[in-house]
């Protein structure tokens, strides 16, 4: 396969995984446990290391994901206690656990080179060279491993999307009809925790956190309607990695940062020229009722 | 700053790092609480991601890896990234969870592409730059601290001139902006101030991990009052606090300070979570259970009671038949009861009898629940001159004997 074809099915790919989750983070307003979770694995990174020696991609993972499983875990313990908010409780976790990672490093790692950027923080620029064979087809690893990863929230989201809906619009209504609205969002967080982990290492941190907010977020300024907004943050996703791989290879730079910034450029877009909730619509609307209030006014003088 | 260093029982270096970890906790307790308190408690992130842009563009322009003008970056930075953030928060639907989300990701993906362009220059100074973002407290100088001191010193002083405005605005945005206050000003100007906050705390502890030391010295306050004016002092004192605890531990133990600090930071959050007196998750867990067990008691002896009244004295099994309640708590409440002195196993057959005492007490819960009722009957009538609601418990000692003697005679 040619490689701008296996970055770019990548980042889509990645897209497609997050784009799923996104916007559930959004309308939950937890979209910073995406970056939580990249911070959250470094004490992961560092056990594996200690414990096994080993910077293998599947033992990295495994060891990243527990710890971030840890972290969406607390995060959410945390918060039912009812006596801290979502938001304090994020940033109360995520830098512990990254805190106890840097001194993992300092105090037994620094010998070797352990650093955020060669383990689990990828590159994915990378990717074309790290290449299984399957049924005789060379298929690049970051393919299969996060397409897999992208059919497995795909079946999630579809499989539970009634579910979801309930509990992320109104979780009282939903654990009235039975439908145990902190398992699931529990189970929601694991999904984004395992994604995360999975994408850092075949595309790097950035670039999965900015997937997992900005098409999300994007989606929310341009619909109201659940269905739609999935579909249309892996859709701004699938843009971003397009145009951002075709910027990088044209400005010379870096893949992921360019593909972040074509993302923060549709949410840019969409903030102004949204139909409904746009800044243009909204200024040309209040312009519009202010001049009927006046004619109005004016009438009846 | 020389008399204050040479006061502590340390070494010079170490004396430097504890002074400067108790200016920042102080500094980030204070004006993280306005963080906190409008669920904007990540703006830290967005500051700290959006420093390497800043950082970049800084070096882009000077060409050299100054300290100085590197944090001048960042802070310029992080004030675009602060404004960005409240005017996407303002003027849009999105919330402020995804707006700092947003901010931290446009900018941190600008600083990666700034980072490529600037490694493609072939400028040899340049390595490192990332690298920014995690502090070094050890290589902190008398003159950061008085840099730190001076930006502290100023940013607490604006709060405590400002504290009536700050309070209005903080809670009620809209009052606020009846009154004619600045509300989009006095908005930017909290983000600007913990952006002062950030830019003293990356020199120590790093940008990532300033995050949490903006919250944690304020959630910790936040369970121990409700108020503003106490809730300020407060968390600036457990933010100190925190700073000298996991700075002499740092140093004791040689382990980089930022990460200790923060650690530290997190144990007194969750301590003050888990205990506070009357909120605490465990405190009130421990009420919880003495509410289960002292109605599990009251209901067991008016159940003997009314058994006793019934038919022969009941046995356990007989009792657990009518009740339904479980064994577990059946078998310790009887326990407890005997153990009060109000109930006794009679004859071969282990029949409960209540003694006496228990009689007595039966009787008394009887009436007071009687009380309870007739006050849920007749409560409305009785036209109290004020507004008052009794405690269910114990109605007579929160209305006053004659009201309760009114009550029962309305009951009967």
């Amino acid at each position: 396969m040619n490689d701008d074809l296996v970055i770019i099915i990548t980042a889509g790919l990645t897209a497609t995984a997050c784009g799923l989750l996104g916007p559930f983070l959004v309308l939950r307003r937890a979209a910073l446990l995406s970056d939580a979770v990249s911070h959250a694995v470094l004490p992961g990174i560092v056990a594996t290391w200690l414990l096994l020696h080993t910077r293998a991609p599947f033992a990295v993972i495994v060891g990243g994901a527990i710890f971030a499983v840890l972290c969406v875990l607390a995060i959410d313990g945390l918060r039912s206690t009812g006596l801290v908010r979502s938001d304090a409780a994020i940033g109360l976790v995520f830098p512990l656990l990254f805190a106890l990672g840097v001194l993992g490093v300092t105090r037994y790692a620094s010998g070797i080179h352990l650093d955020l950027d060669s383990t689990i923080y990828g590159e994915i620029a990378f990717a074309p060279f790290d290449v299984w064979t399957i049924g005789g087809v060379d298929v690049a690893r970051s393919i299969v491993v996060i397409g897999s990863i992208a059919a497995l929230n795909l079946a999630f989201v579809i499989l539970a999307w009634k579910e979801l809906k309930a509990s992320t619009f109104d979780p009282g209504f939903s654990q009235t009809i039975g439908l145990r609205p902190q398992m699931l969002s529990r189970l929601m967080l694991v999904a984004v925790a395992i994604t995360a982990v999975t994408a850092f290492e075949s595309v790097g941190a950035i670039l999965v956190v900015t997937l997992l907010i900005v098409p999300g977020a994007t989606a929310y300024l341009l619909t109201d309607r659940l269905a739609v907004m999935v579909a249309l943050a892996v859709g701004i996703g699938w843009i971003g990695a397009v145009a951002g791989y075709w910027g990088a290879v044209v400005g010379d730079s870096s893949i992921a940062g360019t593909m972040g910034l074509v993302c923060a450029v549709c949410f840019a877009l969409a903030l102004l020229v949204s139909p409904k909730y746009g800044l243009i619509a909204t200024a040309v609307r209040r312009r519009r009722r202010a001049r009927a209030t006046a004619t109005a006014l004016a009438a009846e003088r | 700053m020389g008399w204050l260093i040479d006061l502590l029982p340390l070494s010079y270096t170490d004396a430097v790092v504890v002074i400067g970890a108790a200016i920042l906790g102080l500094t980030s307790g204070v004006l993280g609480s306005f963080a906190v308190l409008r669920e904007r408690s990540l703006v830290g992130d967005a500051i700290a991601h959006a420093a390497l842009p800043g950082v970049c563009i800084a070096f882009l322009l000077t060409g050299a890896k100054d300290a100085g003008s590197l944090i001048v970056g960042a802070a310029f930075a992080g004030i675009a990234a602060a404004v960005l953030m409240v005017a996407i928060e303002r003027t849009s639907r999105i919330r402020p969870d995804a707006a700092i989300g947003v901010v931290l990701s446009c900018f941190f993906s600008l600083g990666i592409v700034l980072l490529t362009y600037i490694s493609s220059q072939n400028n040899a100074n340049q390595a490192g730059l990332e690298k920014y973002l995690f502090g070094q407290a050890a290589g902190l100088l008398e003159r950061d601290l008085v840099v730190m001191a001076a930006l502290a010193g100023a940013s607490l002083l604006f709060v405590a001139i400002g504290f009536r405005i700050l309070k209005v605005a903080l809670f009620d945005a809209d009052f606020a902006g009846s009154l004619g206050l600045p509300v989009r000003v006095l908005d930017v100007a909290m983000t600007v101030l913990l952006v002062v906050a950030v830019v003293i705390g990356v020199r120590m502890v790093g940008a990532i991990l300033m995050v949490a030391m903006l919250i944690s010295p304020v959630v910790a306050a936040r369970q121990l009052t409700h108020r503003l004016r106490t809730l300020l002092p407060l968390a600036g004192v457990i933010g100190a606090g925190i700073g000298i605890a996991g700075a002499l531990l740092a140093t004791g133990s040689e382990l980089p300070t930022g990460p200790v600090v923060v650690v530290v930071g997190f144990c007194v959050a969750l301590a003050a979570v888990l205990l506070s007196p009357g909120r605490g998750a465990l405190w009130r867990a421990r009420h919880v259970a003495a509410e289960r067990r002292r109605a599990a008691f009251e209901g067991v002896l008016l159940e003997v009671e009314t058994a006793m009244h019934a038919g022969p004295p009941p046995t356990v099994a007989e009792l657990r038949l009518a009740t339904g309640r479980p064994r577990a708590q059946l078998t310790r409440t009887l326990r407890r009861l005997e153990r009060a002195g109000l109930l006794r196993r009679d004859g071969a057959e282990h029949r409960l009898r209540l003694t006496e005492a228990g009689a007595a007490a039966a009787h008394e819960l009887e009436q007071r629940r009687d009380l309870w009722a007739a006050w849920l009957e007749h409560g409305a009538s009785l036209e109290l001159p004020d507004a008052r609601e009794p405690d269910p418990r114990d109605v007579r000692a929160s209305l006053g004997d004659d009201v309760a003697d009114r009550l029962q005679e309305l009951a009967t």
